[in-house]
């Protein structure tokens, strides 16, 4: 009877760890199988030798033939299609992006600022900082890429938000190197009335030829 | 001997679990990855500003760095040496120093030497577009501008796997 009690105790202390390795290997495969993925898919897989087969003996068509059996693709219509179709997402994004900004900032509320610069034999720009009734809206720093083209006649949106009607102020800050490669920073400020429609300010930087002195002015673009 | 077996077996399975978690970092999970890298402008510490999205074209290597981390001097050396390598090939580095110490910042851009642009961003505000959380970290974005790796692993052994990276990148 005794006997009997141990062989079956035994035979459950066996099954007890037959089980317990079975969940150990499940969960070392868990494991271990994501990283062996992950190493399979990061590293390139290793370089076999091509196995030397024979070519197999083809017959080599004349050229002519070989023009005759190829059909010309009409790659031309294909190529005209995927550029309408092109168009059509260009199309198609720039009017989401009006419908974007329209929304975003409609036309009673909108107020949009501009950067141009003229000459620029004095002023070197480097960046603009914009504040509006004293909070900061805008601070913008430009590369040489992008004081080339404004000194080519480009002009730079460097704000577009909303404002309420009524009376505002607007300060720009502008930084960059002077007459002689000086640190140059100056400030231009003005008030505005925000009427119903859109508001657009103009930063202008000039040369002022008879004082050798770069200007900045702020325009109101009725 | 058939006791000790379920220990070592246990034992296997924490080790395995470990490595498992160490890979999971090093195999850089950013949300970045595969988007287009937010574009920014920095001060360069000798030269003009700098603008990431006027690098479209080229392979840009971001590696953030600051003066107090002494692997990122490791970092940006071996960065060097890839950029003298391959910058014929249209392959561009920038070093963003995330230094609140501009003096201290500048001393390290002039005891590292390095022949790239190195950038600061005492404000972070590019690190944080980054979701940099360690030091150094470094930042790989193609040709299209898209964000394709990060590393954070600033351990020898992983310069040569991001060097493969790299030079897939390039044969794009």
């Amino acid at each position: 009877m005794v006997a009997a009690i141990r062989h079956r105790k035994s035979a459950v202390r066996r099954v007890l760890h037959v089980a317990w390795l079975a969940f150990l290997c499940a969960a070392l495969l868990g494991v271990f199988t994501p990283v062996l993925a992950q190493q399979a898919e990061g590293s390139p897989a290793p370089e076999m030798p091509a196995p030397e087969m024979p070519a197999p003996e083809m017959p080599v068509p004349d050229a002519a033939d070989a023009a005759d059996a190829a059909p010309a693709p009409d790659t031309q219509a294909l190529d005209e299609e995927v550029q309408l179709l092109k168009k059509d997402a260009v199309d198609l994004n720039r009017e989401l992006f009006m419908l974007e900004e329209e929304l975003l900032f409609p036309a009673n509320t909108q107020v949009a600022v501009f950067l141009s610069m003229d000459v620029g034999e004095f002023f070197a720009l480097d960046s603009v900082q914009l504040k509006i009734n004293g909070r900061e809206v805008g601070n913008y720093l430009y590369t040489q890429r992008e004081a080339e083209a404004l000194l080519k006649g480009g002009v730079h949106r460097v704000y577009l938000g909303n404002l309420k009607v009524g009376e505002h102020e607007l300060v720009a800050i502008f930084t960059g190197k002077g007459p002689n490669e000086r640190e140059y920073r100056r400030g231009a400020s003005t008030r505005f009335a925000k009427a119903v429609g859109a508001k657009y300010l103009e930063l202008k930087i000039t040369d002022r030829q008879l004082r050798g002195q770069p200007e900045f002015e702020i325009k109101d673009w009725e | 001997m058939f006791r000790s077996q379920p220990l070592a077996l246990t034992l296997l399975l924490v080790a395995g679990a470990v490595i498992h978690a160490l890979d999971a970092s090093a195999a850089e999970r950013h949300a970045l990855i595969g988007k287009p890298a937010p574009d920014f402008a920095l001060r360069s510490a000798a030269g003009p500003n700098l603008r990431l999205s006027e690098q479209r074209g080229d392979v840009v290597v971001l590696s953030f760095w600051s003066s107090r981390c002494n692997t990122c001097r490791l970092q940006l050396a071996e960065l060097d040496r890839l950029y003298a390598t391959y910058r014929p090939a249209g392959f561009v580095v920038f070093g963003i120093g995330v230094d609140d110490d501009a003096a201290r910042a500048v001393e390290f851009v002039r005891a590292q030497g390095a022949s790239f642009p190195m950038l600061f961003d005492p404000a972070k505000q590019i690190a944080r577009s980054f979701d940099i959380d360690n030091l150094p970290m470094l930042v790989a974005i193609d040709r299209f501008g898209v964000v394709r790796l990060v590393r954070r692993d600033d351990r020898r052994s992983g310069v040569a796997e991001y060097t493969a990276a790299l030079r897939r990148l390039l044969d794009e």
